[in-house]
C-alpha cells in the first residue's frame, strides 16, 4: 500500500458532507485538480473500515500571512529581498474533493476524518464503479483513455451498455476547433469500440458524416504514432493501426466529372463510391429542401399527388398529349410542361383541383432541386447509395458532404439517417448497432432558430435511437448552443479544451472554478469525461489516432481538379478495370453527348460488372457513323481554243 | 511563550466531573475561560552587570548585517501554557494547566518538528488541597489515576514554612506560577536534549541561564523580548535605549545568584522611530566564550536575519522571530 499523502480535515466553516470533503497534503504532493484519492476512515462501521473515493475539484494554498501588506513590510517593499528570508512562511495545500463513491454505500454519511491515499488502478475501478462492468460475465468495458496522476496509470472504461444502449446511449463531444480533439477522440473511440465491443452483443458499424475539412477522409491510411502514444495504445489494448474496413461515399461535383470530396485523388478511389440519387429518393424528402414558405398546404397536396399517382406509374390524363412514366427529374419536368400546356390550351385555371399557380410553383421548386443539389441529384434517376441491408461488421462508412451546399448536406443527412432507421427497425441493415457521427451540431441541431427537418431527426435519434441500436456520436464547439434535448440525452459527454466564454455559460456551473480552468487549458489528447457510472467528471488522456491526419492526407493525396470528361471517365473506370486507357475512352465516347457519357459511367459504376468495357460500351445507343456521299463525276469542260481569249 | 485562551476541552470537563463526585459543593465555571497571565508583581528594576567587552557600554554597529545575511540558526525552541479556572469550591480555584514545548527545525527554509525529541504536552490539576478539607488523599489519588493527570497542591507552605493566604486570587497566582514553572521545565528539558546532541545553533525564546548545561552550550542562544530587568544603569541605559536598528550594546555578563552566568548584549532589531524605547529591542544570551566580540557580531547578524518574514499578526512582532511564532502556532495546534 502506498503512503498516505494527506489527511481529511473539517471545520465548522468548511465541514465535510456525504458528497464533498477537504484534505491537506504536503507542499510537494502529486495531487492536482482531477486526481482521484481514497480516504480510509479511522472508525469501522458495521465491522468494516469505510473507504471513500473522491476526485479533487478545487485546491487552495495559503500561508499564515494575514495581510499582503505584512509581506511588503517584511521585505522593505523589495520583492528581491524575499528570497533572502531565512524561513519560508508556513504554507498549506488544502484540497476539496467531490465524493465518487463510499463503501459501504449505506448509510450514506459525511466523509469521516482519515488518511488520504493516492488512488491506485484498482481503486480507480472501484471509485468509478467500473468494477460492475469489468467483472467476468459482463465485460462491457470500452477503453476511452488513461487516467494519470502521481504515477498511477489507470485505464478508464465506458460501459458499452450505456454508450450504445440499451441502458443509455449517445455520446457528445465539445471542444474548441483546431486542436484535433473532437475528431481525434471519435476516431480513437471508434477504434476502441471495434476492438472491445463484445462479439456476443452483435455487430457494429459506424456512419460518419464528414461535414468539414479532410479529417475523416484518410481513416484507412496509417498515420504517425509517437512513442508516448504507443504506450497508451498498449495500455488501452487497442492496436495502433488504421481502420481495416472503410467505405467512402461522395456525390459528384456540379459538372459531374469528379467526386466532390477531398478523397478524389486517383490513388484513393478504390473504396470511394459515388452518391447519386434520383427523383424517387429526393421526393421522399422534399420537405428537407422546401421550406414552409415554399410549401403551403396546396403545394403540399400537389407534391403528395405526384408522389402517389405520377412517379413510377403510367400516368394518363385527357389534358396530356401522351402517357407519362415519370422516373427522373427530366421526366417530371416533361410531365409538368405537358400539364401546363394542356391547361393553356383549355384555358383552364385549375387541373384536378390544383391551381395553375400552384402547379407552376411546385414545378419551379422541384425542378430547382436538381440544380441546387447538382452532383447528388441526377436528372436521369440513376441511384448510387450506401449499402443499406448489407452493412458489414466493424466497418466505417464515411459520407463526405464537406464541399456541398447546405441544402444538399441536409438532404443527404435526412435521407441516410431515415434509411438507417428504417432498416434498423426492420433489423435488416446488416449490423445490429450503428454509430452515426455528426460534427457541427451547433449548425444541425441549434438550441434556437427554425425547427428544421434535420434537427427533428437528430432529436428523434437522441430520444429514441437507443431502442433501435442507432447511436448518435455528436460534436460541436459550443454545447450551450445545441438543443438541450440532444445533449441532454447523451449518456456520455466528452469535453476537450473549452473556450472561456463557453465555460461561463450556465451549463458549466456544476463544475468547480478549478475544473473549469483546467478545461480551458487542456492539452491535445486530454479529455474530461462524464459517463452515467461516474458521479463526477474524470480527466483522461487518449492517444492520437493511428490514421493519417487530414492535413497530411490532403498534402500527400492532393484533391483532383476539374478535368476533361474523358479523363474523368478513365479515372472512374480504371479502378474497376486497369486495362482501360484514355484513347479507348475517347474512341467510345466520341460520338455521344456529355450527359450520355456520364450516365453510362454512373450505370457502370453502379453495376460494377465483370466486363467493364463491354458494359460501358453497351450503355450507348447505336450510332452508325455517317458515310461520305460519293462525289458525282463532273463532265469534262470544253477547253478553250488557245487563240480565243474570251472562250467563245 | 504562548498563552492560549481556548475553552475547556472534553478531557478537562471529564476531570471536573471526577472532582464534582468528591466535592459536592464544587461549582463549575461556565465556559472555563483561560486566565490571562498575571501581571508581573516584580517591579521593573535596573541591575548592574559586568562589562566584558571594553570598559563601558557603547553602541556597536553590527557589521555585515543586511537583508541578504544568512542566519546560522538551525532550530527554534519555545513553550506554551494554558491556565483554565474550570471550577471553584466555595471560592477556592480549581485550575487546569496545560504546558507544552517544542523544537522546530529548519530544513530547506521550512520548519518541521525535531524528530529526536517529540514535542511535549503535559497537563495538571492545580488544587489548594489545604483549603479543600473534604477532599481526602485517597480522592486525590483516584482523580489523578482516572484523569491520568498530575495533581499539584497550590497551598503548600513556602520555604519559610508559611502557608499561602486563602484569598482565591492569591491561590490562583500560585497556580499560574506553578504552571509557569512546569513550562520552563519542559523547555529546559528540550534545550538540554538539543545541546547534548550538539546540533545546529538553537534559537531559544527566553533566557538560557536556568540550566547549567544549556547555559554553557555554544549551540544555545537565548533571545529575551521582555525587559522587566534591565542590565544597564546610568549613562549605559541611555546608550541602550538609543540603539539604532542594527546596533548592539557592548557585551556584559549576567550572573544571577541562582543561575549560571552567561554573556549578554542588547540588540535593536527595528528602527524605534515613532515607537516606544523598547521597540525592536531584544537581549541576547550566549554561553561564556573567548573572542566574544566576534561571537556577539555573528549571533547579532543571525538574530537580525530572523526578522523576516514578519511574525505578524502577533503583537510582539517587533521582537519576535518568525521561527518562534512558528513554534507557538505549532504548540497551539497540538495542545
Amino acid at each position: 500500500m502506498s503512503e498516505a499523502l494527506g489527511r481529511v480535515v473539517a471545520t465548522e466553516r468548511k465541514p465535510n458532507t456525504p458528497h464533498e470533503f477537504h484534505f491537506w497534503t504536503a507542499i510537494d504532493s502529486p495531487v492536482g485538480i482531477g486526481t482521484i484519492v481514497r480516504v480510509d476512515g479511522a472508525q469501522p462501521m458495521d465491522g468494516q473500515i469505510p473507504h471513500i473515493y473522491g476526485i479533487v475539484v478545487e485546491g487552495f494554498s495559503y500561508t499564515d500571512l494575514q495581510s499582503p501588506m505584512h509581506d511588503v513590510l517584511g521585505h522593505d517593499g523589495l520583492p528581491t529581498m524575499a528570497g533572502y528570508a531565512s524561513t519560508e512562511r508556513a504554507e498549506i495545500r488544502l484540497y476539496t474533493a467531490a465524493v465518487l463513491r463510499q463503501i459501504p454505500e449505506e448509510p450514506l454519511q459525511p466523509v469521516p476524518m482519515g488518511q488520504v491515499f493516492l488512488a491506485e488502478e484498482a481503486d480507480v475501478q472501484v471509485a468509478l464503479r467500473m468494477d460492475s462492468y469489468l467483472r467476468e460475465g459482463a465485460n462491457t468495458g470500452i477503453p476511452v483513455g488513461v487516467y494519470r496522476a502521481g504515477g498511477t496509470d489507470a485505464v478508464i472504461y465506458l460501459d458499452a451498455d450505456f454508450l450504445l444502449g440499451p441502458e443509455a446511449a449517445h455520446l457528445n463531444i465539445t471542444g474548441v476547433s483546431g486542436l484535433a480533439t473532437k475528431t481525434s477522440a471519435v476516431e480513437f473511440l471508434l477504434a476502441s469500440l471495434f476492438k472491445h465491443f463484445p462479439r456476443d452483443k452483435g455487430s457494429i458499424a459506424a456512419v460518419c458524416f464528414n461535414v468539414k475539412g479532410p479529417d475523416l477522409c484518410y481513416l484507412d491510411k496509417p498515420g504517425e504514432v509517437e512513442k508516448t502514444d504507443e504506450v497508451l495504445y498498449e495500455k488501452l489494448g487497442v492496436e495502433a493501426k488504421p481502420f481495416e474496413g472503410v467505405e467512402y461515399f461522395a456525390p459528384y461535383t456540379a459538372k459531374g466529372l469528379v467526386l466532390n470530396t477531398f478523397r478524389n485523388n486517383e490513388a484513393l478511389l478504390d473504396n470511394v463510391t459515388p452518391l447519386t440519387w434520383g427523383l424517387r429518393e429526393v421526393l421522399q424528402f422534399a420537405e428537407v429542401l422546401l421550406n414552409k414558405d415554399d410549401v403551403d398546404a396546396k403545394a403540399d397536396a400537389l407534391i403528395d399527388f405526384i408522389k402517389e399517382n405520377v412517379v413510377d406509374k403510367e400516368f394518363r390524363d385527357p389534358v396530356l398529349t401522351k402517357t407519362h412514366r415519370v422516373q427522373s427529374f427530366a421526366d417530371l419536368d416533361a410531365w409538368f410542361r405537358d400539364v401546363l400546356q394542356g391547361m393553356e390550351k383549355k384555358d383552364g385555371e385549375s387541373w384536378r383541383t390544383h391551381h395553375v399557380a400552384t402547379i407552376r410553383k411546385v414545378r419551379n421548386r422541384l425542378s430547382n432541386i436538381s440544380t441546387r443539389c447538382a452532383g447528388l441529384v441526377t436528372d436521369s434517376g440513376a441511384v448510387s447509395d450506401l449499402p443499406f441491408g448489407s452493412f458489414t461488421d466493424r466497418t466505417v462508412y464515411v459520407v463526405d458532404v464537406a464541399n456541398l451546399e447546405e441544402d444538399a448536406q441536409d438532404l443527404i443527412f435526412a435521407r441516410i439517417v431515415s434509411k438507417l432507421r428504417e432498416h434498423l427497425e426492420r433489423r435488416d441493415l446488416g449490423v445490429k448497432h450503428l454509430v452515426v457521427f455528426v460534427d457541427e451540431l451547433n449548425k444541425y441541431a441549434p438550441g434556437d432558430g427554425a425547427d428544421t427537418y434535420v434537427r427533428k431527426m437528430l432529436l428523434d435519434i437522441a430520444e429514441r435511437g437507443r431502442y433501435l441500436g442507432l447511436v448518435l456520436f455528436s460534436a460541436q464547439q459550443f454545447r450551450s448552443q445545441v438543443h438541450r434535448r440532444v445533449v441532454g440525452n447523451s449518456g456520455t459527454a466528452l469535453f476537450g479544451r473549452m473556450d472561456a466564454d463557453e465555460l461561463s455559460t450556465p451549463g458549466y456551473a456544476v463544475l468547480s472554478p478549478a475544473t473549469r480552468t483546467k478545461l480551458a487549458t487542456l492539452e491535445k489528447g486530454q479529455l474530461m469525461i462524464r459517463h452515467p457510472h461516474f458521479t463526477q467528471p474524470i480527466f483522461v488522456r487518449f492517444p492520437r489516432p493511428a490514421v493519417m491526419q487530414g492535413r497530411e492526407g490532403a498534402e500527400r493525396y492532393p484533391q483532383a481538379s476539374e478535368i476533361s470528361l474523358e479523363a474523368a471517365i478513365l479515372r472512374a473506370l480504371r479502378p474497376l478495370d486497369p486495362t482501360i486507357t484514355l484513347p479507348w475512352v475517347q474512341e467510345i465516347t466520341a460520338l455521344y453527348s456529355d450527359e450520355e457519357v456520364i450516365r453510362a459511367r454512373n450505370a457502370t459504376l453502379l453495376a460494377r460488372p465483370d466486363n467493364v468495357k463491354a458494359y460501358f460500351t453497351a450503355q450507348f445507343r447505336k450510332i452508325i457513323p455517317a458515310q461520305a456521299a460519293p462525289r458525282p463525276m463532273a463532265g469534262s469542260i470544253k477547253s478553250a481554243p488557245e487563240n480565243d481569249p474570251y472562250g467563245f | 511563550m504562548l498563552v492560549s485562551n481556548s475553552g475547556p476541552d472534553a478531557a478537562s470537563r471529564a476531570a471536573v466531573r471526577l472532582l464534582m463526585q468528591r466535592l459536592p459543593s464544587l461549582s463549575p465555571v461556565e465556559g472555563g475561560a483561560s486566565v490571562e497571565p498575571i501581571a508581573p508583581t516584580d517591579p521593573p528594576i535596573l541591575r548592574s552587570a559586568q562589562i566584558v567587552e571594553g570598559s563601558a557600554v557603547r553602541a556597536v554597529k553590527v557589521p555585515g548585517a543586511s537583508g541578504a545575511t544568512t542566519s546560522g540558526f538551525g532550530a527554534f525552541l519555545d513553550g506554551a501554557q494554558k491556565v483554565q479556572v474550570v471550577a471553584h469550591d466555595r471560592g477556592m480555584p480549581i485550575v487546569i494547566g496545560t504546558v507544552s514545548a517544542a523544537v522546530r527545525v529548519r530544513v530547506d527554509r521550512r520548519m518541521i518538528t525535531w524528530g529526536h525529541q517529540p514535542p511535549r504536552v503535559e497537563r495538571a490539576i492545580y488544587l489548594p488541597l489545604r483549603y479543600l478539607p473534604t477532599l481526602t488523599a485517597a480522592d486525590v489519588s483516584t482523580v489523578a489515576a482516572q484523569s491520568r493527570w498530575r495533581i499539584v497542591d497550590t497551598s503548600t507552605a513556602d520555604k519559610n514554612g508559611e502557608y499561602p493566604s486563602q484569598h482565591p486570587a492569591f491561590l490562583l497566582d500560585r497556580a499560574i506560577r506553578a504552571v509557569d514553572q512546569q513550562r520552563e521545565e519542559l523547555e529546559d528539558r528540550l534545550a538540554e536534549a538539543w545541546c547534548a546532541r550538539g546540533e545546529a545553533p538553537l534559537f531559544i525564546d527566553g533566557g538560557i541561564s536556568r540550566t547549567t548545561s544549556v547555559a554553557s552550550s555554544t549551540c544555545a542562544i537565548g533571545v529575551i523580548k521582555s525587559h522587566r530587568t534591565l542590565y544597564v544603569q546610568g549613562e549605559a541605559l541611555g546608550i541602550v535605549m538609543s540603539l539604532r536598528k542594527g546596533e548592539r550594546s557592548s557585551v556584559f555578563r549576567v550572573a544571577p545568584r541562582s543561575r549560571s552566568s552567561v554573556l549578554s548584549w542588547y540588540l535593536r532589531l527595528r528602527a524605534p522611530d515613532g515607537h516606544d524605547a523598547m521597540w525592536g529591542l531584544v537581549r541576547v544570551e550566549v554561553a561564556e566564550c573567548d573572542r566574544l566580540s566576534e561571537r556577539a557580531e555573528e549571533i547579532s547578524r543571525w538574530v537580525l536575519a530572523e526578522t523576516t518574514p514578519l511574525s505578524l499578526p502577533d503583537g510582539r512582532w517587533d521582537k519576535m522571530a518568525y521561527g518562534v511564532r512558528d513554534c507557538e502556532e505549532f504548540l497551539r495546534a497540538i495542545s
